[in-house]
């Protein structure tokens, strides 16, 4: 039975100033709240009300504290913070002079996972990689996985080199949303089906509150490999566009004469995407479609129970 | 948005208009950080059939126009923490700008960053901005200190100034650490000397804006004057037979504080007349009693208005106001000629000697004269080619110089002076000439309208500065702001009343504004830098010592003169 009291938490945590306030910013279409005059740090509690993939909520912290207040608060809610943690996110900034603090922090808050919540999933980030040369980032990204992997056992963590300048943000995020649903395979197997049976070119899952691709299918090769980020871009800024209406986007359908497109909501934490290059199909008929499927996907959810998966709590 | 925090550092500014074609000079105040603005992209909307001819933008590119899109819904204008830095934007030579409807070209002449201004309109702007009224004293200067005297002051105040101008340029590039890029001269002064800078510069600079205006509106009542002199003696063909002392010829010149003592005259001449019609025009167009008031119903509505872009579009009559004085100066010295006589120290009868000691007053008129440095790094950060600028600043305070010497030797040199003492040389050359001389009517009219235009935009700068600083808001209330208004408006016409001494009021706020400004501050501030870098000389020590003690000594001294 969830315990709804008790939310499960994704920790994004990494030093001041590596780039976590933006970055959520920019994953989760939030404005970006700059308090003029910081105290030191990002002090981010369950008033965040971020939430993604069902129930998870997420907490940004600021590790490394500078000053010797957050130092105690930060000690002193150890526990707190790190009970009931599904995922620890940990920002690396790749242009930082003190990687010898930044792995120690590090190391502290792996300690910490250990004790209170020793399933979660620990993801690092390189962070900033547009500042580095071209030719030198996959030797520097290389290097810093070895240490991390290294540093992290017993645990295990998967690590992405990343820059908001670019797509590696928005893929490795994906990558982090897909590693967290359980059943991942059996859902794209379900999405090819429902594909094929409405002959759509291109079918995606999005994430609902992020518009991170979660899966999809494609039954010729496309053109453009950055669509998803431009995709998720352009909703989440139409996303900002209605909420200052206080209007919710809900649905889009884009017609030419070459496509239709369709977004839509699907489950209760999912929207999807189909693209259909056959004109000539009614709306209505794919919405029928779409509409049939959604029932078909909540049923999956529910055969598998709520412990297994994520999209459903 | 108008960004008006950046604009509490303006004196008289003309500047570009930030769009790609400079159209007529705005006061606009432009945003703090220009990287905000840059073009990008625009991708072509797909339509029926996809043209292969036309070029598209590159996957990667049109990737990356949505996410900066995306990034600017995401913050504040102000906030330049999602801005793209210049390593992850295209080259200019890679911009296109694409129609909605498909086709594409390439930018020819996009110039990436901060200024489009050649050199030649930084000059102008420069030369623009810095004359100003103390031009109309600067015979008088000339004349209060010795020709000599006079000619050698203005060279070396005019070097001074603009080394110290120099310093103001360059002390931006000295601070470590700090992107200073979107910096004004205040914030130098906040950066160094904390709260204290920034009150103090605050204050200076509305020392000098409120001077300015109180000299406007002497000005503008002395012009308004004989404007209704010349038009009411037009229309009832009354012919000036006045008692005051002149030349009887075809160019007049009068000398209208002759026979009175050194108290200023206020211009109310006499009229042998039994006209009541006559009489009566005396009682209420009077030059110190009644048309400063008559001012205050045209101007005081205007000070109120909150935004004063309107009147940024008159800029360039200050232009062309300056340049037709000089037409003016020299169409009378091919008429009057020249009267020169050289003498030391004595002087004579008609003639003021070579050497003065009253030369500070000319030295406090002109450190107003060469005022510029609380804005010239606005000004100087629009020229295209930074590499000249310090080039351009001397080029343009050179002209300045040579337009200051022109106008002041000639006044002074073809002053008639067997009929009439140099001494007669009037605050206001254009006093001079009676109000019955059609050029100089002239003159006046159009120095009146240029600076009923500027008035508005002076209050405006001064506005801003004061209720921003101490409100937060430039418009708190329409209470806050007619109170302002009222004050200002007030000393300007109890100056006009009582003391319309426009060079007694230039010297004395440009002695003071600039003490802080011209004198103080850029050297305390070198000496300062150059000690955290622990590049501090002896010499440069002395030197930049001895400047702050003009400065100070400037202004002790025009309080003896």
């Amino acid at each position: 039975m969830p315990n709804t009291a008790m939310k499960k938490k994704v920790l994004l945590m990494g030093k001041s100033g590596s780039g976590k306030t933006s970055m959520r910013s920019i994953i989760f279409a939030n404005y970006i709240a700059r308090d003029t005059q910081r105290l030191g740090a990002t002090i981010d509690v369950e008033h965040s009300h971020v939430r993604f993939l069902g129930n998870l909520v997420l907490n940004l912290w600021d590790c490394g504290g500078q000053d010797t207040f957050m130092e105690n608060y930060f000690t002193s809610q150890r526990d707190n913070i790190f009970r009931n943690v599904e995922v620890l996110i940990y920002v690396f900034d790749v242009e930082s002079r003190e990687l010898e603090k930044d792995m120690h922090y590090y190391q502290s808050c792996l300690e910490a996972i250990l004790q209170n919540s020793p399933d979660a999933k620990i993801f690092c980030l390189v962070h900033k990689m547009d500042l580095v040369q071209e030719d030198q980032r996959d030797l520097i990204f290389k290097e810093r996985e070895e240490d991390l992997r290294r540093l992290s056992r017993p645990l295990e963590c998967a690590c992405f080199r990343t820059s908001i300048w670019d797509e590696t943000l928005y893929k490795a995020w994906s990558s982090i949303v897909y590693q967290l649903i359980p059943n991942v395979q059996q859902l794209e197997m379900n999405l090819r089906n429902f594909a094929q049976i409405i002959e759509a070119d291109e079918v995606l899952l999005f994430e609902r509150a992020t518009f991170l691709v979660i899966s999809h299918y494609q039954c010729k090769e496309q053109r453009d490999v950055h669509r998803f980020e431009k995709i998720s871009n352009i909703i989440k800024q139409f996303k900002l566009s209605c909420s200052k209406l206080a209007a919710s986007f809900q649905s889009m359908e884009v017609r030419n004469s070459n496509f239709a497109a369709f977004i839509d909501i699907f489950t209760s934490n999912t929207y999807v995407m189909v693209v259909m290059s056959d004109p000539s199909i009614p709306s209505a008929a794919t919405l029928i479609n779409i509409r049939n499927a959604r029932k078909h996907f909540e049923k999956l959810e529910r055969v598998d129970g709520p412990k297994h998966s994520l999209l459903m709590r | 948005m108008a960004n008006t925090d950046s604009d509490s550092t303006h004196l008289l500014i003309s500047e570009v208009d930030l769009e790609i074609n400079p159209g007529p000079m705005n006061i606009q105040f432009d945003s703090s950080d220009l990287r905000s603005k840059r073009p990008f992209y625009i991708e072509p909307t797909n339509i029926v059939t996809v043209n292969d001819v036309i070029q598209r933008v590159s996957d990667h590119a049109s990737a990356m126009n949505k996410r900066i899109h995306y990034y600017n819904r995401l913050t504040t204008p102000a906030d330049k923490a999602l801005i793209a830095p210049d390593h992850v934007v295209p080259a200019p030579e890679e911009y296109y700008v694409y129609s909605p409807l498909g086709s594409a070209y390439k930018l020819q002449s996009y110039t990436e960053g901060c200024g489009k201004n050649t050199s030649l309109v930084t000059i102008f702007m420069i030369w623009n901005t810095m004359m100003g009224t103390s031009i109309l004293s600067i015979p008088w200067g000339i004349k209060q200190a010795g020709l000599t005297t006079g000619m050698c002051v203005i060279m070396v105040m005019g070097l001074l100034t603009l080394y110290c101008c120099y310093r103001v340029v360059k002390s931006r590039t000295m601070i470590p650490l700090l992107d200073t890029t979107t910096w004004e001269y205040p914030d130098v002064c906040r950066y160094y000397f904390g709260a204290f800078g920034q009150w103090s510069s605050l204050l200076f600079s509305l020392v000098s804006l409120i001077g300015a205006m109180i000299v406007y509106w002497v000005l503008m009542s002395n012009f308004l004057f004989n404007t209704g002199k010349f038009i009411f003696n037009f229309i009832h063909h009354v012919n000036d037979t006045d008692t005051v002392l002149s030349t009887n010829n075809s160019n007049p010149v009068i000398c209208p504080s002759a026979g009175s003592d050194d108290h200023p005259d206020n211009g109310s001449m006499i009229f042998y007349t039994n006209d009541t019609g006559h009489q009566q025009f005396e009682k209420w167009w009077n030059k110190s009693r009644t048309v400063p008031f008559y001012l205050i119903g045209l101007l005081l509505p205007l000070l109120n208005f909150k935004s004063p872009s309107f009147f940024s579009k008159f800029n360039i009559l200050g232009t062309l106001s300056v340049l037709y004085l000089i037409f003016l100066v020299t169409f009378k010295a091919v008429r009057l000629g020249f009267h020169l006589e050289f003498h030391w120290f004595t002087p004579t009868e008609f003639f003021v000697p070579e050497i003065r000691y009253q030369f500070p007053q000319l030295t406090g008129v002109l450190t107003l004269a060469f005022f510029i440095h609380n804005c010239i790094i606005t000004l100087l950060k629009n020229n295209r080619n930074q590499e000249n600028n310090v080039r351009d600043l001397c080029i343009a305070y050179m002209l300045v110089t040579l337009t200051y010497l022109y106008i002041g030797i000639l006044v002074f040199a073809s002053f008639p002076s067997p009929p009439l003492s140099k001494d007669c040389i009037e605050q206001n050359f254009l006093d001079n000439f009676p109000s019955s001389d059609t050029l100089s009517f002239i003159a006046r009219i159009f120095l009146l309208f240029q600076m009923m235009t500027v008035y508005p935009l002076l209050g405006y700068l001064a506005r801003v500065q004061l209720l921003g600083h101490v409100f937060g808001d430039i418009y708190p209330s329409i209470f806050h702001v007619l109170i302002l208004n009222l004050f200002i408006v007030g000393a300007g016409v109890t100056m006009a009343c009582f003391y319309p001494n426009i060079g007694g009021i230039i010297r004395y706020s440009g002695a003071a504004c600039g003490l802080a400004f011209v004198f103080i501050y850029p050297s305390l501030i070198y000496i300062i830098s150059l000690h955290q870098e622990e590049r501090l000389t002896w010499p440069k020590l002395i030197f930049h010592v001895i400047i702050i003690i003009l400065g100070l000594a400037n202004l002790i001294v025009q309080f003896f003169m």
